[in-house]
């Protein structure tokens, strides 16, 4: 022991490696935001408020308005949410519900495996079926192409399908078994006790398990870049219009993830506006998970 | 009519497995189906030629070998530092969930921004260019929630008795860590790792900017402006303009190599949490 520490406490190396390691997983969350902040400044300056609720960017004449983006984004997330919640809460409630535990440990593992499909190949996929699929599907509205809003928020369902399965499969599995064995007591049906005791229990945990798949939703970069289009200054006109859904579209990861995040690094302003695009999402991600994480923890303060 | 609803409820949600099972299982399937023709002992020996129509991967297999290899090295150290005080230095006190929403948090945070920020600290702050080295710290802090979390599930899984017959032997907390817990809970931090490097192994957004290129560079010989190739990039570049049927069938096989190893690194995870499942049955 090299410690002379006061307090029965050793403070050996071990146990300072911790706080140290510690600290630099703190500390790389600070630095990222501190320097998304630092380096958007430009922006903010330059285009106050209206960085957030312009609705042009055009960098050659220095108008950054993201507002488009995050339209795309939003979106994109809400159609794959759409999809993957009632499909992916139904499949939850068939394997903790009906399906021997057994069985269940097996379609689980099945279904984990599966989510260790790379983004990359999610957005293969969708550039030769999904996008002549939709394509088709549409051809009466006359689509300009394959690569719309719409084919991403498909593509993401499929995406964050596992996430939202496995999670609402824990939160559902969470609910007590003497419940359950008390409400089929009762001579409730299996199903009415799931809608009577189970759903309500679980209710945060099911949210959680929506929450984090949007917080997935949002920060996809890959597969949205590959079948989204990328078509700058889409708002819609009226606001309720759909009609974007079907065309060609930009969120902010598909910008983040374009060259123009390497063209921009020698103009300050736009570089600042690049950034500041990351900042928006992290600040976006983050209140998500966050909210999602407080909400799936039980009584028992396990995450 | 109580008996019908039920019944028809079961066939819904047995549907909604059936179909997000279906999807899944198809999108395998046919990633098997059209990327086991391009499959052949020279696809992973040779090197790629005519922009990806021709030739094979050995390079990008090579690339991504060094950049997963990279993570974990990076990511162990911290991710057993932190494990050890969430799991048993500051089991008892609030700074221990503080410590795993931050983990939560940093899981959230979207794989762009890990390459936005390799971008700005570096390659342009430090100078390094496209390099190796950054692509894998940013991949090895990227898995670092997925490693910390499934070793200080496995710590806090054992049994306290464990603990309290250490320590009432005279240990201190430090000698129970090494001679106890440690050996006790490797196979959490083995499993995290492998799940870890199967979301390094398959992400493209953090080193698309910071370290991968899709052609011209062989093995790295040093830090600065020495990219490598990788899988993920690969696909992503020849994915986007994949009309010359020959590139096809090279994208294909490249997919269907990159989805193996990430198969193979959860399989190999799979015994383990197999375990820990049951374990955490009999308790």
């Amino acid at each position: 022991m090299t410690g002379t520490a006061p307090k029965r406490r050793e403070w050996d190396f071990t146990r300072l490696w911790s706080l140290g390691a510690s600290a630099f997983a703190l500390g790389f969350m600070l630095l990222m935001v501190t320097l998304f902040i630092w380096q958007s400044i430009p922006v903010w300056k330059h285009e106050g408020i209206s960085y957030v609720t312009g609705k042009s960017w055009f960098f050659r004449q220095q108008e950054f308005g993201m507002l488009p983006m995050v339209y795309g984004s939003v979106m994109v997330a809400a159609v794959a949410l759409i999809i993957a919640v009632p499909l992916g809460l139904g499949t939850a409630i068939f394997t903790s519900e009906f399906l021997p535990s057994r069985v269940r440990l097996v379609v689980k593992l099945i279904v984990e495996l599966l989510s260790g499909i790379p983004s990359v190949v999610y957005g293969l996929l969708g550039i030769l079926f999904l996008r002549n699929w939709v394509y088709d599907m549409l051809e009466r509205f006359e689509p300009l192409n394959g690569d719309t809003l719409l084919t991403a928020g498909l593509l993401l369902a499929v995406m964050v399908l596992p996430t939202i399965m496995t999670l609402a499969d824990d939160a559902l599995r969470g609910v007590s078994v003497n419940q359950r064995l008390a409400a089929r007591g009762l001579g409730l049906t299996q199903t009415e006790t799931i809608f009577s005791i189970v759903l309500p229990q679980a209710a945060p945990g099911l949210m959680s398990a929506v929450l984090l798949g949007l917080g997935r939703a949002l920060g996809e970069t890959i597969a949205v870049f590959l079948v989204v289009g990328r078509q700058d200054n889409q708002w819609p006109d009226p606001i309720y219009s759909m009609r974007l859904l079907i065309e060609s579209g930009q969120t902010l990861t598909s910008k983040l993830g374009s060259s123009e995040t390497n063209i921009a690094y020698g103009d300050p302003l736009h570089w600042a506006a690049m950034v500041g695009l990351g900042l928006i999402l992290l600040l976006m991600t983050a209140a998500i998970t966050w909210v999602g994480i407080r909400l799936g923890k039980g009584k028992d303060g396990h995450a | 009519m109580r008996k019908l609803r039920h019944r028809l409820f079961w066939l819904l949600t047995a549907f909604c497995a059936s179909l997000a099972c279906g999807i899944l299982l198809l999108l395998v399937g046919a990633i098997a189906f059209r990327g086991w023709p391009a499959i052949s002992w020279n696809f992973f020996t040779e090197q790629i030629r005519l922009v990806g129509a021709s030739g094979g991967i050995f390079y990008n297999l090579i690339g991504t070998l060094i950049l997963i290899t990279t993570a974990l090295v990076t990511c162990l150290p911290i991710a057993f530092g932190i494990g050890l005080l969430c799991g048993v230095y500051q089991r008892q006190h609030k700074w221990r969930s503080h410590l795993m929403m931050l983990l939560y948090l940093l899981n959230g945070v979207p794989s762009i921004l890990f390459g936005l920020f390799g971008l700005i600290v570096f390659v342009k702050f430090f100078g390094w260019g496209k390099s190796w080295l950054s692509g894998g710290i940013l991949l090895g802090i990227m898995m670092l929630p997925t490693v910390t979390v499934a070793f200080i599930e496995r710590i806090e899984g054992l049994p306290a008795k464990y603990f309290e017959a250490a320590k009432g032997l005279g240990l201190t907390t430090t000698q129970v860590v090494w001679s106890v817990i440690i050996p006790q809970s490797l196979s959490g931090l083995i499993t995290g790792s492998l799940l870890g490097l199967v979301r390094a192994a398959t992400e493209t957004a953090p080193i698309m900017f910071t370290a991968t290129v899709f052609a011209g560079a062989t093995v790295p010989h040093g830090v600065k402006e020495n990219p490598v190739l990788s899988l993920p990039y690969h696909i992503f570049i020849l994915a986007q303009d994949s009309f010359d049927p020959a590139v096809g069938a090279k994208i294909w096989g490249t997919a269907l190599v990159l989805v193996g190893l990430a198969l193979l690194l959860s399989l190999l995870a799979l015994p383990l949490r197999l375990r820990i499942h049951e374990e955490a049955r009999h308790h």
